[in-house]
């Protein structure tokens, strides 16, 4: 395989089915195909039950597929170890959820400031990052304050600016305006575009939002557990 | 901890730690206490015996099973590098006032002369020297096993027996083997003798101190026609310092001691410290294994309560996950926790293990109390339980960390 003219991520006659062989059998994905080049931003709809979560944790190395393979860089990953699979989201995804996953215990700087603990970025390094990047994300002032005392727009922002912190090629983000405000979710969007652009970083969103798909550059639809539609602009 | 609590969470967790910490301080405490206070009266044992006057001890099984003490004690004192040889018959009798005031005491015969030099440094200082007992050899009242001799009637009196019933240098004595006075015979009270503190044998407060041959003869221990007596309990040998000194030498002593009467125990008083440290290492290491008990149960309740906290804390730990924090991070920090309330859990149960000591030295009962205050704390020891808590404590993160590392991130993210 030409690696050099490789796609950023590529799922190949992907399934994946949750109780196989039992009599709750769910088939969540069946048989997809998508490459996903570096810097597109996509956007993932379809009715609840669809698929797109399921999708997006494939995408993102949280789960394995059932059959058909998933490569990174051409390369497969879908079925390698927890270990590597972990590394490998580590320096490569960033993850931005509906309902934040902020740790409660930790200031926003140190939610930041995470996955480069876990990549032991020194901590000279880390702090001036984490401060760059919440600057970045508009919470300048705020480093110091814990997940409960910052509104869900500021909430998320921090998730934005923790999803950058390794500079990964791949951001995942799933129904990220769900729970903001029509105002946090023309900012969250904005910022997002912009990271986006600033970081030459793929976006992936999961959405049920019309204004967050309109942004999208690629659009795919999808129903039971299928790709119904795959659409690029102009 | 701080990772996995917020408001009540953070309270409940909170309790959690503190209760695992008290499970484990308590289980430590325990050890802690029977330890120090086992080794140190132990080690207070040892001293004294490190300490006595003489080196080797004859002993025989039975009540004053030692005959004809008076004879073997002339023929020990034959053998080149024993200087002293100090037979030692202990009976309780009834002590008579003037006053008419009655009270058991533990009475010692013994012969003036052989006693003296068989006291080691802390006892010769209770003692008057030379002892202030006529017949210091007690072969004139023993007159070769006839017993004809005329006694001296002399007698010495513990200093707490003499304070209560403030009997002083001159006064008369009644000691009688039974309650019943007339059967007694008097005793001038002639000095008295401070008594040591004892905590594994009796105190004998109330002591008297009479040559050898009087003793037997008030007690029926004398010989008599039909029975072969003459009797001591221990004979207790002194050697010359070179003696003493020489392992070997001590031992050749022993043996030709030995020779003499095989059929009595023979034993240098290092023998007797090596068993007594051997006993003392076999009870440490029965306090610990009973201390494992409560240990164990201690370790049960952290690994539930890391558990807890796991359960708890399943969705930080699925973020955590998804975001790519590898596993052994956060096995790190569930076995790093666990350590940590058991470290403390250890520190807390030393310490609570010291001031019970204090307390029992302060306010317990007399022979408690005695013990407690020869507590030793060994360093080394302590650091030793506390490590093996913590490395016990890394079993009980184990159990937790199994659970955590399951969790599917997917399902914990939902």
């Amino acid at each position: 395989m030409n690696r050099a003219a490789a796609p950023l991520i590529e799922l190949a006659q992907v399934t994946r089915t949750y109780g196989q062989g039992s009599a709750d059998e769910v088939r969540a994905l069946r048989g997809i195909d998508l490459r996903i080049e570096p810097g597109e931003f996509l956007s993932v709809a379809g009715p609840s039950g669809c698929g797109k979560t399921t999708l997006l944790n494939l995408l993102g190395l949280l789960d394995s597929p059932t059959s058909g393979e998933v490569r990174w860089n051409g390369e497969p990953v879908g079925h390698r170890t927890d270990r590597v699979r972990a590394r490998m989201r580590l320096e490569g995804v960033g993850f931005i959820f509906q309902r934040f996953y902020l740790l409660p215990t930790l200031t926003a700087r140190e939610n930041v400031e995470l996955p480069m603990r876990a990549l032991r970025v020194p901590h000279g390094d880390r702090t001036r990052r984490a401060g760059r990047l919440l600057e970045e994300v508009g919470l300048t002032g705020r480093e110091k304050a814990f997940p409960h005392q910052l509104s869900g727009g500021e909430e998320q922002r921090v998730a934005v600016a923790r999803a950058l912190a390794n500079e990964p090629g791949l951001l995942l983000a799933d129904e990220p305006t769900g729970e903001l405000d029509s105002g946090n979710t023309q900012a969250i969007l904005a910022l997002l575009e912009k990271v986006r652009r600033d970081h030459a970083a793929s976006l992936v969103v999961v959405t049920h939002n019309p204004d967050v798909a309109r942004r999208a550059h690629r659009h795919i639809t999808m129903r039971d557990g299928a790709v119904l539609e795959d659409r690029r602009e102009g | 901890m701080r990772r996995w609590g917020r408001g009540g969470a953070l309270r409940h967790s909170r309790l959690q730690f503190v209760l695992a910490v008290a499970a484990i301080a308590t289980a430590v405490a325990l050890p802690v206490v029977l330890v120090s206070v086992g080794g140190g009266v132990s080690a207070h044992e040892l001293a004294n015996l490190e300490n006595a006057g003489y080196q080797i001890v004859v002993s025989a099984s039975g009540i004053h099973g030692i005959t004809y003490a008076h004879n073997w004690t002339k023929n020990i004192l034959a053998i080149p590098g024993v200087t002293a040889a100090s037979p030692v018959l202990s009976v309780t009798i009834d002590a008579f006032t003037p006053k008419g005031a009655v009270t058991p005491v533990l009475a010692e015969g013994i012969i003036p002369d052989q006693f003296g030099p068989s006291l080691g440094p802390a006892e010769q200082g209770l003692f008057p020297s030379p002892l202030p007992l006529g017949d210091p050899t007690d072969l004139v009242h023993f007159a070769n096993g006839t017993y004809d001799g005329p006694a001296t009637y002399d007698l010495l009196v513990s200093s707490p027996y003499a304070d209560e019933y403030h009997v002083g240098v001159g006064e008369k004595l009644v000691l009688s083997p039974t309650t019943n006075r007339s059967l007694g015979t008097t005793y001038t009270v002639t000095g008295s003798f401070g008594v040591p503190p004892s905590v594994l044998g009796p105190t004998g407060a109330f002591a008297v101190l009479l040559p050898l041959s009087d003793l037997q003869t008030l007690t029926g221990f004398a010989v008599r026609a039909a029975v072969a007596t003459d009797a001591a309990d221990t004979i207790q040998i002194s050697v010359a310092g070179s003696v003493s000194t020489s392992p070997a030498a001590l031992d050749h002593v022993r043996a030709r001691v030995q020779a003499l009467f095989p059929y009595y125990g023979v034993s240098s008083l290092t023998q007797e410290a090596q068993q007594l440290e051997a006993a003392t290492g076999v009870l440490t290491g029965f306090y610990l294994a009973l201390s494992s008990v409560g240990i164990s149960i201690g370790l049960l309740f952290l690994a539930l309560v890391l558990l807890r906290r796991v359960e708890a804390g399943r969705r930080s730990i699925g973020i955590r996950r998804a975001l790519g924090v590898p596993s052994k991070s956060i096995a790190g920090e569930i076995l790093g926790g666990g350590a940590a309330i058991a470290g403390l859990g250890a520190a807390v149960g030393v310490a609570a293990g010291y001031l019970i000591v204090e307390a029992l030295a302060a306010w317990a009962t007399s022979a408690v109390q005695e013990a407690a205050r020869l507590a030793v704390f060994e360093p080394v020891l302590l650091a030793e339980l506390v490590v093996g808590i913590v490395s016990l404590s890394l079993l009980a993160g184990a159990v937790a960390t199994r659970s955590a590392l399951r969790i599917e991130i997917t399902e914990a993210l939902r």
